[in-house]
């Protein structure tokens, strides 16, 4: 029993020992347009307030490996939820909200010729939206945590930033398990004419990837001389 | 032969009275980088000279036409001649305002860009500001947002643009006479991870069309007479 915890010990340790970050440069995964929008929205006259849900859609202009794409044929749209405020603090003219749950953002790959296209219309959530962004296949599901979004009142722009994981959609076999994980940021503004009507903030943003965490062959008379 | 003519008419007043849908930004870029002498992302003194180069990944609205995927070409822009008047601290966030400026947009058939670090260089902002210049304009109310608590360390920037040349800027024009004003707008982020070294911040952004939709009063007579 007790070499036995004791070889549960070294595996554990070994776990820890391998997963070693790489000094390499985090990787573009993909870049998307699009606008965002508050539901439910509790106090329509204060963006994130408490309780608040938060969302986003749009266009994946640029995706690129390990995800392959084909935007001759397909539309990419992207679309994000579950996020709730639940913090909404004040520095002058500038608010950060943070949401602590975990937001899911899907991508998903729609076919030009015999899709729907998307299409934001007005007032979301509505007929349209995001129900034209979210047909099609998803070919990556993604976590959000640690969601932060810092806006300033007084020049109307902020942005948002997260940390982004893979973990579901078609394309999940493309991504190693040990490059999965990521973060995403964006800027927004609430100062274009184009924001369509019900829309809160324009956004534009990526998605990285880290560099994959490199493993090390080792062997257990190495690791044992190690902790001795 | 009347009915025909009457029907052209309704088609042509709804198009006249109906908002367009979003057709995408005007120019969406992937990525930009800024650089400002002695600037750090939280510290830029009066006077300091910020320039952004920057390459094109997609076009929208008016230019839908000009295809920035296409290897044989490369679209660019090259931002001179913004002056900081210094960084204004509301700690934790810091706020940098920029008079002047001028964006450049260029399309090149020999494409070779290349973002060197330390910039300027041999090839920055040389290789951005090669071929024919299809649109340039004044910039105004430049500003730039950052803070000391975002863990990825992002922002965002945003400013005015008022077309005043290039071989295109017949398409941006605004049908009285001048040209639609558009929105330079993103995030920004100064993450050593996805930054390049003597550069400030990586952005993601985009130009919108803020061409407001022109509606113009008028009776079924007037319209009638515009086309007998």
């Amino acid at each position: 029993m007790n070499r036995l915890a004791t070889r549960a010990f070294f595996v554990l340790l070994l776990a820890c020992a391998v997963s070693v970050p790489a000094a390499r440069a985090q990787s573009l995964l993909f870049d998307y347009v699009g606008f965002d929008y508050e539901d439910p929205n509790l106090n329509p006259a204060m963006f994130g307030a408490v309780g608040d849900g938060y969302r986003g859609l749009g266009e994946v202009g640029s995706l690129f490996g390990p995800l392959t794409s084909d935007q001759t044929n397909f539309q990419y749209t992207y679309y994000f939820d579950g996020l709730t405020a639940t913090a909404r603090n004040t520095f002058g003219p500038f608010i950060v909200i943070d949401y602590t749950n975990t937001g899911t953002l899907t991508i998903y790959e729609d076919s030009r010729s015999s899709g729907t296209a998307a299409d934001y219309g007005t007032n979301p959530p509505s007929a349209v939206a995001p129900a034209t962004f979210t047909d099609g296949t998803a070919i990556l599901v993604g976590n959000l945590t640690n969601f932060q979004y810092v806006f300033n009142t007084s020049t109307n722009t902020g942005s948002f930033e997260a940390d982004f994981e893979a973990v579901g959609g078609t394309q999940i076999g493309n991504f190693p398990l040990n490059q999965r994980k990521g973060w995403t940021f964006a800027g927004t503004s609430g100062n274009s004419v184009t924001i369509p009507t019900g829309y809160a903030h324009q956004v534009d943003g990526q998605t990285f990837l880290n560099p994959p965490t490199l493993n090390r062959t080792g062997t257990w008379g190495g690791i044992k001389a190690r902790y001795r | 032969m009347k009915a025909a003519g009457m029907l052209l008419a309704a088609v042509l007043l709804a198009g006249a009275v109906v908002s367009p849908a979003f057709s995408g930004p005007l120019v969406d870029w992937d990525p930009a980088y800024f650089w400002e002498a002695g600037a750090t992302p939280i510290n830029s003194s009066p006077g300091g000279q910020m320039y952004i180069v920057g390459t094109i990944s997609a076009f929208g609205g008016p230019l839908a036409f000009l295809n920035a995927n296409m290897p044989a070409k490369e679209y660019t822009f090259y931002v001179h001649g913004l002056t900081s008047t210094g960084t204004v601290p509301i700690i934790p966030f810091y706020v940098t305002a920029y008079t002047g400026g001028t964006i450049d947009i260029y399309e090149d058939s020999t494409p070779d860009a290349v973002f060197d670090p330390n910039p300027p260089n041999v090839n920055v902002p040389a290789t951005f500001t090669d071929g024919t210049l299809i649109l340039t304009g004044n910039m105004s109310n430049f500003n730039t947002q950052t803070n000391t608590i975002t863990p990825h360390q992002t922002g965002n920037a945003e400013g005015d643009i008022t077309w005043t040349g290039g071989t295109l800027i017949g398409l941006l024009s605004n049908g009285v006479g001048g040209t639609c004003p558009a929105l330079f707008t993103g995030g920004l982020t100064w993450s050593p991870d996805v930054n390049i070294p003597g550069y400030l911040f990586r952005h993601d952004g985009k130009i919108d069309d803020e061409c407001p939709t022109p509606t113009t009063p008028s009776t079924w007579g007037r319209i009638k007479t515009l086309y007998r």
